[in-house]
């Protein structure tokens, strides 16, 4: 007895949650010796009263769908099934074609466990681990890695998948740079991948991802990650070309084996899509530069925020797999902490759910994907509900799981939708499944195998039942209502609970409504087409028996289409605060009336006129005549100086300043990774600045590309670049680059003294002389010529393209530079440079700008000399001296700090303004367009309240190129918005934010008392984060220039 | 009665420059800060106090004149909240001495490490820096750093350059705020050391009740030193000053020094225009940081650290401006009024939010902090307008005692003109 009802549960079990036995199975041809008895069994199956999405937008209503050995034959409208085809009754369910989700991690064997030890907590050397095989030299370029060589099909995991709808997965690699090529694998419940396995090295698939504190291999930032993707995809190329050439030459030398450049090949021929992640709303751009620059068949992997630059995605015409992110409302619910709320996150969180609506609305192909959630099982159908609720039409949601994924992949002949010929991966859901929390997933087929989670054609159990019974006296009707998962029975006005499972409805009315004794009755009904027939044992023993026929039904009717809500207004650049709707327009007009500084030959005016027009400056002087058109503008009592000009700033500059690995990193661009949404530019613009040189910082003796930027603020990065500025270079001497004050640990990489610092750049300039070199007269038939890109940088040095920016202090390591630049012969700009007094005059010999900082000194060993008289001794020797800021807040005030060489040295007014306006112009080599205010000059001013050397000015307005980028009245106004939208959003937010913390409040007490062994943390040190601060940042001083020490 | 003394502890062991007896300085604008500008004014000096001022007084035949026409007369300005002395080069951790191991040294003395022949000492000096509030300062998670000391930037040792000594114990109020983009681990790793840090400062002020009522009950038994320090703080006889920015810690100290019933002094306020009305009723004095700071929040205005003194000013806060950016920078701390000045705070205001309100707060208004009769003469000439950045200090005297405005900077200045020059010799 015991036995037999044991047996029951477990098929009933079987049945509810995985293949249905009775099912058709289909054995692939395959090779494997067949164990025991061969599997024949016909794989010709119908599909009946099926509602066919077949594609998204086309339904065919009461139809028929045939498949045959795992492939549809036929769809179409109801008829005859088949003869010889299994006939399955869907009764009325819709079927979908299987989704596909694009972006998964399904059956990745876990990593080999990482050793019980922490990371330790101090930064350490980079050590290099000894490598295996024949691969790439860095451990993030992987690109040989097969997923299809590695998976191992998880039943359970594919179950769960299953339950979302889902029927195949593209397994993909989620770690590293090149992080290799993924395999699109069905979701059957086999362990052996050769059943599951669609198409192996799908994509291969790119991240922007470096190194993190306290790690410190190459790369550690954002840059350096760019720069490796950019010179490996070269080095693919070269190894191709090298190839060829070899087999052309008996006699090649031959190239090293290196399988990581093998495996690209497909990818670099755009034979292979890639599929490159873009971390966050400003990687698209950086994406998008990559793939067009190797003219690779690129597939972006969103994040969610591709709302915030649709443009530019619609522009490409690129697809986009994106995540549907839960993003949870704000921590709004204490006054002061709210305070830490930025407007961009408020609108974020508000517009997140619209993301979908609004790439189909764009019209960019896109396709969905569960990953990114925690708890996908629970989130994914909700957070795509929520977003069709926000008014993403059906058919592309649909379609971004279906056909988009489908072609994106390469397989839209196979998947994607319901014709014939495709595979029969279909899945049975009810109608309004992209709409209603109600709506079920019934069943899905792979392979023309049949995945049950509820039985598509069991009876509803819910509407009023007419009794009969034998044996027992009972109620004469029943009225089953509720879900089908929480049904409520009742009986006149007495309610009880009951189940339904397979197609057995379980009642558990008490006995008193029987007439029986005891406090529940089991009573079980089986349903069928007819009716239905049950029984139950009263007193334990006696077996009663009862019939019924359901008198009405109450079957849940699908939930009509949600009308679209109105989406969020449209996104301002950068989101949120002081964000612009556009950008200003260039304008015609005159400024009356001012004390114009004009940094030229025409000194100061005092009641001097400017005009403007198309971006430039028309003329300067007193009395001017209007330009036709041009407004008039009143400065009577105002000052208007060029703007202010920075060479030496770290603004602006996303995920690390710093490359510093290697000891040369002259590959690496700061104009790679411009951060156009940095509050910084901004808050310098409000500060009179116009122009600013945006460096590498000084971890390393050779650093990374600069970028000159004119402070468009409201441009996007490349709108920010100041395109007539020629290139430059951080270079850098002393104390940070011997890792003086980095730790005691940091003693091994080269150099370590000033005497190893100016060996490696002469070292690295000789390099470069000889790459040039043989760049340049390449011999006929000679073996192709790797692109080396940190050589090409210093290549265009030694051509006089580039310009030298170095970080110096000292006057021993300031002349050891000087003369290795007279060797090279070029001529550097020295930033810092605070003990360039001592040397002013082999500065003026060699024609090198000094940069340097007003007054500071004292914060390291080698600027314990440095004296406020810099600026002055180097201007009496001839030398063109500038102050910078090298700081996001002291850039706000340089015109002050220009006030202090009066001070410090007697520099008259003017020169002492030129110290950040005419002089960083002519280091910049921008001269010709900005730093004074000269007719055909570009229209960079500001306009003061009163002498730009007073400590008392303000700055009202900021003109770049001729239009007003800052006005202190318009920031008055934007201030308003930015409280009533902040107001708005926290209200809004709040009762979310409340229900989400009573919540977790639940759980907390739940959760059992944390581990108390754990070690109190190490003071957080920002700077060691800095490589992980995305867009939409506060103003953490966290850029500096050395990882270790700032400046 | 003792402090008197200190100043003839000074006056005897005053340094190289002697002191004249009795010096009029003459012809400058002196601007008093207690009571306006007197145009082209005299002040007479007499045993380092301010013996008379005005338009003309009455000097003795033998004073020594001081033709100052054209120039302008400052009491000396006070660093409100200072590391001089106590800190030479940053990064080389042999010349530190601010900030002491552990979170709970209420008893470490500013006053004895600070070094007489600080180059900085000297260079901020020669700005007009000439009385100094040298602060402990909170380094790997310190809480109750220690006893600050009122000095002047003028003798042989720190003894003799004390003016007060201590004035005060400091709090550095634990922040809450956590860069959002940090790993979540970081973030939850920060906010358990906080909350243990809150606990370590309720710890600390319950034991050292506990240490008073025993010593009250008792007189003798076992001397604590670090709850002995916080006695004065306990009995109000001196203040606490707790250093706090953002709107969180505000808000937690100023509950925190309700409970304690303490004397608060808030130092840093960052955020604290946003408490103004609180500040202003509970009559919290008020060390106001830096203008040149960057607003702490993305979605602040470019000016609101700027518009902060004007604020708290209009809603009659009392408070003065220090400078935060570290001892080298201490020269620059009349640019930090200035900037306040250039968005709404009055200029006279913000003059005296670094004389005479300092010296208010640090309970040494009676001595310094303006051009008074009976004041100390700690003053100094300048050649314009004090808050330019490019006005040039010319002498300055302390207590009576005109010192040098010599120093490194300035010598390795005339040396290496001299190169150029042709003059000096390497």
């Amino acid at each position: 007895m015991a036995t037999r009802r044991w047996s029951t549960w477990t098929a009933l079990a079987a049945l509810a949650t995985s293949a249905a036995g009775w099912a058709a199975t289909v054995q692939l041809p395959g090779i494997d010796p067949v164990e025991g008895l061969r599997d024949k069994t016909p794989g010709h199956i119908a599909l009946t009263h099926a509602r066919l999405v077949t594609r998204p937008g086309h339904v065919i209503d009461d139809g028929m769908l045939v498949m045959r050995d795992g492939r549809i034959v036929s769809v179409g409208a109801a008829s005859t099934p088949p003869g010889d085809a299994l006939v399955v009754d869907l009764g009325g369910k819709t079927v979908f074609a299987g989704f596909i989700d694009a972006d998964s991690t399904y059956a990745q064997p876990a990593e080999a466990a990482t050793p019980a030890n922490a990371p330790p907590a101090v930064a350490q050397p980079y050590t290099p681990v000894p490598q295996q095989g024949s691969r790439h030299w860095n451990n993030k370029v992987r690109p040989e890695r097969d997923l299809a060589q590695q998976l191992q099909p998880d039943p359970k995991k594919a179950e769960a998948l299953r339950k979302l709808g889902f029927t195949s997965v593209l397994s993909a690699p989620d770690k590293g740079i090149f992080r290799g090529q993924s395999a699109l694998v069905t979701l059957g419940d086999s362990t052996r991948l050769n059943d599951v396995l669609l198409k192996p090295r799908v994509a291969q698939h790119l991240a922007l991802e470096f190194s993190r504190y306290p790690a410190a291999e190459y790369p550690a930032s954002l840059m350096g990650s760019i720069a490796l993707i950019r010179q490996t995809w070269y080095d693919a190329g070269w190894q191709r070309d090298y190839q060829a050439w070899s087999a052309r030459n008996a006699n090649a030398q031959r190239q090293e084996a290196n399988l990581a450049l093998d495996a690209l090949q497909d990818s670099l021929a755009a034979r292979q899509p890639v599929i490159f992640a873009a971390g966050d709303e400003l990687d698209y751009a950086r994406v998008l530069a990559v793939a067009s620059e190797f003219k690779l068949k690129l597939v972006i992997e969103g994040n969610g925020r591709e709302y915030r630059d649709l443009e530019r995605l619609k522009a490409a015409a690129v697809p986009v797999i994106a995540p549907l992110p839960l993003v949870e409302a704000p921590a709004v619910e204490d006054p002061e902490r709210a305070l830490d709320v930025a407007l961009s996150d408020l609108e974020h969180w508000e517009a997140a759910p619209f993301n979908p609506r609004r790439l189909a609305e764009a019209g960019i192909p896109f396709a969905l994907t569960a990953s990114g959630l925690k708890k996908p099982e629970e989130q994914f159908w909700s957070q795509l509900r929520k977003a069709v609720a926000s008014g993403l039409d059906e058919q592309y949601a649909l379609a971004a799981l279906t056909v988009q994924p489908a072609s994106m992949l390469g397989v839209a002949s196979q998947l994607g939708s319901l014709e014939p010929g495709k595979a029969a991966q279909l899945v049975v859901a009810d109608a309004d499944l992209f709409r209603s929390d109600k709506a079920r997933i019934y069943e899905s087929w792979i392979d023309g195998q049949r995945y049950v989670l509820h039985d598509s054609a069991a009876p509803d159990p819910r509407g009023s039942w007419q009794l009969r019974w034998s044996g027992v006296d009972g109620p004469g009707t029943l009225d089953v209502s509720g879900e089908l998962g929480d049904l409520t029975v009742k009986v006149g006005a007495v309610s009880f609970p009951a189940s339904y499972a397979g197609r057995t409805l379980t009642l558990y009315p008490p006995g008193s409504l029987l007439g029986l004794p005891g406090e529940r009755v089991a009573l079980s009904l089986e349903l069928g087409a007819a009716g239905a027939e049950g029984r139950g044992l009263a007193d334990g023993e006696r077996e009663f028996r009862v019939s019924a026929t359901q008198s009405a039904t109450r079957a849940r009717t699908a939930a009509a289409a949600p009308s679209s809500p109105a989406a969020p207004a449209p996104v301002r650049f950068p989101a949120g605060e002081f964000g612009r709707a556009q950008l200003p327009v260039a304008q015609k007009a005159v400024l009356r009336h001012a004390t114009v500084w004009t940094q030229s030959a025409q000194g100061r005016l005092d009641d001097g006129d400017v005009a403007i027009a198309d971006g430039r400056i028309v003329a300067v002087g007193l009395n001017l005549k209007a330009p036709a058109g041009a407004i008039e503008i009143d400065a009577r009592g105002k000052h208007i100086s060029p703007g202010i000009i920075d060479t030496h700033s770290h603004m602006a500059v996303a995920k690390g300043v710093n490359e510093g690995t290697h000891a040369v990193t002259s590959e690496v661009r700061v104009g790679d990774v411009v951060d156009p949404t940095d509050m910084s530019v901004y808050r310098a613009l409000a500060g009179g600045v116009t122009s600013a040189q945006l460096l590498h910082g000084s971890a390393n003796p050779i650093g990374g590309q600069g970028q000159v930027i004119k402070l468009r603020w409201g441009a996007d990065a490349d709108g920010l670049r100041f395109g007539a500025a020629p290139a430059t270079i951080k270079f850098a001497l002393g104390e940070n680059v011997k890792q003086a004050n980095w730790g005691p640990q940091f003693n091994r990489r080269y150099p370590q003294t000033r005497m190893g610092v100016e060996q490696i750049d002469h070292d690295s300039l000789v390099a470069a002389q000889e790459y040039a070199a043989a760049l340049a007269k390449p011999r006929k038939g000679a073996a192709p010529q790797r692109r080396d890109l940190r050589l090409e940088a210093l290549a265009e040095v030694l051509a006089g393209k580039r310009i030298v920016h170095i970080h110096s202090y000292r006057q021993d390591e300031i002349l050891a530079f000087a003369r290795l630049a007279q060797q090279f012969k070029i001529v550097p700009v020295f930033q810092h440079i605070l003990e360039g007094y001592k040397v002013a005059d082999v500065l003026a010999q060699l024609g090198a700008g000094a940069s340097g900082f007003s007054d500071w000194w004292a914060y390291k060993m080698e600027v314990a000399d440095a004296i406020p008289y810099n600026g002055a001794l180097l201007q009496s020797q001839g030398v063109v001296a500038s102050f910078n800021s090298d700081s996001d807040e002291l850039v706000r005030h340089l015109n002050t700090e220009a006030a202090k060489a009066i001070k410090y040295g007697g520099l008259s007014e003017t020169d002492a303004l030129n110290l950040v306006t005419l002089n960083p112009a002519k280091q910049l080599r921008v001269a010709d367009r900005v730093g004074s205010l000269e007719p055909g000059k570009d229209a960079d001013f500001v306009l003061w309240n009163a002498s730009p050397l007073s400590s008392f000015a303000r700055v009202e307005q900021t003109w770049i190129d001729g239009r007003k980028y800052f006005d202190r009245n318009d920031d008055q106004a934007e201030r308003a918005r930015i409280q009533a939208e902040r107001e708005r959003l926290i209200a809004k937010a709040l009762p979310e934010r409340v229900k989400a913390l009573a919540k977790k409040d639940r759980k907390d007490a739940d959760r059992k008392e944390p581990d108390k062994s754990a070690e109190t943390p190490a003071e957080l040190d920002l700077v060691h984060y800095a490589n992980l601060r995305g867009p939409y940042h506060d103003s953490e001083p966290v850029n500096t220039c050395s990882a270790q020490e700032a400046h | 009665m003792k402090r008197f003394s200190f100043v003839v502890f000074a006056a005897l062991f005053a340094g190289a420059v002697a002191a004249a007896d009795e010096i009029v300085l003459s012809g400058a604008d002196l601007h008093t800060v207690s009571h306006g500008v007197i145009e082209r004014g005299e002040v007479l000096i007499r045993d380092g106090r301010i013996a008379a001022l005005g338009a003309r007084v009455d000097a003795p035949a033998g004073a020594s004149r001081i033709d100052l026409t054209g120039k302008h007369v400052y009491p000396g300005f006070v660093a409100a909240d200072s590391l001089l002395g106590l800190s030479e080069i940053d990064a080389v951790r042999a010349t530190l001495d601010f900030a002491e191991a552990g979170e709970i040294n209420p008893n470490a003395r500013a006053l004895v490490a600070i070094d007489a022949d600080s180059e900085q000492l000297a260079v901020a000096r020669a700005n007009g820096i000439l009385t100094i509030h040298v602060v402990p300062r909170a380094g790997d998670g310190g809480l109750l750093t220690g006893q600050s000391a009122l000095i002047k930037p003028d003798g042989w040792t720190w003894e003799q350059m004390r003016l007060v000594d201590p004035v005060g114990v400091h709090l550095f109020w634990p922040t809450a705020r956590m860069p959002a983009w940090l790993p979540a681990q970081a973030q939850e790793k920060a906010a358990e050391a906080l909350k243990k840090k809150l606990g370590a400062i309720d710890a600390a002020f319950r034991d050292a009740r506990a240490y008073r009522a025993a010593r009250q009950k008792s007189h003798g038994g076992t001397t604590d030193l670090r709850w002995e320090a916080m006695l004065p703080v306990l009995e109000r006889r001196q203040p606490l000053f707790v250093h706090a920015d953002d709107a969180v810690q505000i808000r937690e100290a100023l509950a925190f020094a309700a409970r304690e019933n303490v004397k608060l002094v808030l130092v840093g306020g960052v955020d604290a225009w946003r408490f103004a009305a609180t500040l202003k009723a509970r009559e919290v004095p008020l060390i106001l940081g830096s203008a040149h700071n960057l607003p702490l929040r993305r979605w602040e205005s470019y000016d609101t650290i700027y518009s902060a003194a004007g604020k708290l000013a209009a809603a009659g806060v009392q408070f003065a401006i220090a400078n935060d950016s570290g001892s080298s920078g201490e020269r620059n701390l009349p640019y930090q009024a200035a900037n306040y000045a250039a968005f709404g705070l009055d200029r006279d205001a913000a003059l005296r939010a670094i004389t005479l309100t300092p010296a208010e707060i640090l309970g040494v208004a009676d001595r310094l902090g303006s051009l008074d009769v009976g004041k100390e003469a700690t003053l100094f000439v300048a050649d314009g307008d004090a808050l330019e950045n490019f006005t040039k200090v010319d002498r300055a005297w302390v207590q009576g005692h005109e010192i040098d405005l010599s120093n490194r900077q300035t010598r390795l200045y005339e040396k290496y003109r001299g190169k150029y020059e042709g003059k000096a010799k390497k």
